[in-house]
């Protein structure tokens, strides 16, 4: 292992038990941490723009191609009329850059959430559902009931009484099935993050005592 | 305070304590628990060990460095799979903060282990910003998204990269990613252009993706380090993701337990304040 493999393993052992220590208390060391930690991912995302938009797809293609880009110049400048908003006075620049993105991001999504979720999702609900690659007549009552309850759920133009209340309180059941699996996963997802951080800890970093003293 | 109040209002310092130890414990002694393979790690292992040999897989690192504890054992396992299968990989990476620098530490230290050369095995194609631009556009041409490779080096002399010049040239695309992104591969590139694709995603984000798997949008889905252990079994493979569901098992027993206690002291001191009052 070289010395700057070594220095980076305690600055990164550093920096997690600098962040673990929040979980005694608030304290400078972790207040350190987590502000440097900002600092440096807004200094990253500004070089990494600055290179990967600005230099990349802006300047090198408008000033040094074969065959100079001159359409790039309109985005540019919708670009740069961002800035407006900074002035009070000429504000309303900064309108035609945010339309056109609008515009292009709802032609955009409209096409592929109707593709991939609208009809997707609907094809892949009236479809049987398969267990054990054969189609299966309860769990497809089970997705069918659970679509129908969960939407109902969420009607609030009529008042959920009668058979449309207990359709509703079918539907909560739905939900709260959903969120305990979600909160099941959210556990084990953070907990993986933890033994990440031990095992680090516990392989490179107690590892390399050996190498030091 | 009697013993019913002292069970449902502990410390949490102590919570803290007990959860560390039961992680720390199992590295020096490992913990063994089964491990069921899920019918999603099948599908997705059974849909890339069914491409014909040489077939070109495109390999995203769709992730950010504070979750490589779920995402890391899922590309390791991934990259080795397609290794093994002598499948060609191209890997490509949306998020810029730490994406592309993983994707060139895994696949070289794979690539290295397993003879396989640069240009001609696997290409690495870097970051691009607006995804949607680059998962579009790289429907349409690689080159036109990625005139380069992640180390500034022109695709025109990468050999692989003349026979893969957009989507139609691939047989599979595996998303190994920790966020929003993989819904874009799905509703944009899976929908749109009609190539398979496999997640491999973190633990939160897996219970939405199951309705991709059961629309048949999705082939085959990883959840979390679970995902991750489950591919690492099928690729008899095994890594940091096996060793770390013991410990993910334990320290589960100790939240249910805590629960568990929690409990049985509140309900005991409100049954004892209930008495007490009649």
């Amino acid at each position: 292992m070289s010395g700057m493999e070594l220095f980076q393993i305690w600055i990164m052992a550093f920096f997690t038990l600098a962040i673990f220590s929040f979980l005694y208390k608030d304290n400078p060391i972790y207040r350190f941490a987590e502000h440097l930690y900002a600092g440096v991912s807004v200094g990253y995302y500004i070089g990494l723009y600055w290179d990967t938009v600005i230099v990349q797809q802006l300047w090198v293609p408008l000033t040094q191609s074969k065959v100079p880009e001159y359409w790039l110049a309109v985005p540019g400048i919708m670009g740069v009329l961002m800035f407006s908003r900074l002035s009070s006075k000429y504000s309303w620049m900064a309108r035609i850059g945010l339309a056109f993105i609008m515009g292009n991001t709802a032609g955009v999504f409209l096409l592929s959430q109707l593709h991939g979720n609208v009809i997707g999702q609907m094809q892949g609900t009236m479809s049987p559902q398969m267990a054990n690659g054969s189609p299966n007549a309860a769990l497809t009552a089970i997705v069918v009931l659970g679509v129908i309850a969960t939407l109902i759920y969420f009607y609030f133009s009529k008042e959920h009484t009668g058979a449309l209340g207990v359709t509703a309180k079918v539907g909560i059941w739905f939900i709260m099935i959903s969120f305990g699996a979600h909160f099941g996963y959210t556990v084990m997802g953070r907990i993986s993050l933890l033994i990440g951080r031990v095992y680090f800890l516990y392989t490179d970093w107690i590892g390399s005592f050996s190498q030091i003293f | 305070m009697n013993i019913w109040q002292r069970m449902s209002s502990i410390d949490r310092h102590y919570v803290y304590l007990l959860v560390a130890a039961t992680v720390i414990f199992p590295l020096i002694v490992p913990a063994h628990f089964p491990i069921g393979i899920s019918p999603e790690a099948r599908q997705l292992y059974e849909a890339v060990d069914s491409l014909p040999e040489g077939s070109v897989v495109l390999l995203t690192f769709d992730m950010y460095a504070n979750n490589l504890a779920e995402t890391e054992p899922i590309a390791r396992a991934a990259l080795y799979h397609l290794f093994r299968k002598n499948l060609k990989v191209v890997t490509v990476t949306t998020i810029p903060f730490g994406g592309p620098s993983i994707a060139e530490r895994i696949t070289r230290e794979l690539a290295a282990k397993y003879h396989k050369t640069y240009g001609v095995d696997y290409v690495n194609l870097g970051y691009k910003p607006n995804y949607v631009s680059v998962l579009k556009g790289m429907g349409s041409s690689i080159e036109s998204i990625y005139p380069t490779d992640n180390s500034s080096t022109p695709l025109a002399q990468l050999p692989l990269m003349q026979t893969v010049k957009n989507y139609a040239d691939m047989k599979f695309i595996y998303v190994v990613a920790d966020n929003g992104i993989v819904d874009y591969w799905i509703s944009i590139v899976q929908a749109q252009y009609g190539i398979r694709v496999g997640c491999g995603v973190t633990s939160v984000m897996a219970p939405k993706l199951y309705a991709y798997v059961g629309s048949g949008q999705m082939t085959g889905l990883l959840g979390g380090m679970k995902g991750a252990a489950e591919y690492e079994l099928l690729v008899g493979k095994e890594g940091l993701a096996v060793t770390g569901m013991g410990i993910q098992s334990l320290v589960h027993l100790l939240i249910i337990a805590l629960i568990f206690i929690g409990n049985l002291g509140f309900f005991m001191e409100k049954r004892r304040a209930a008495r007490a009052k009649s």
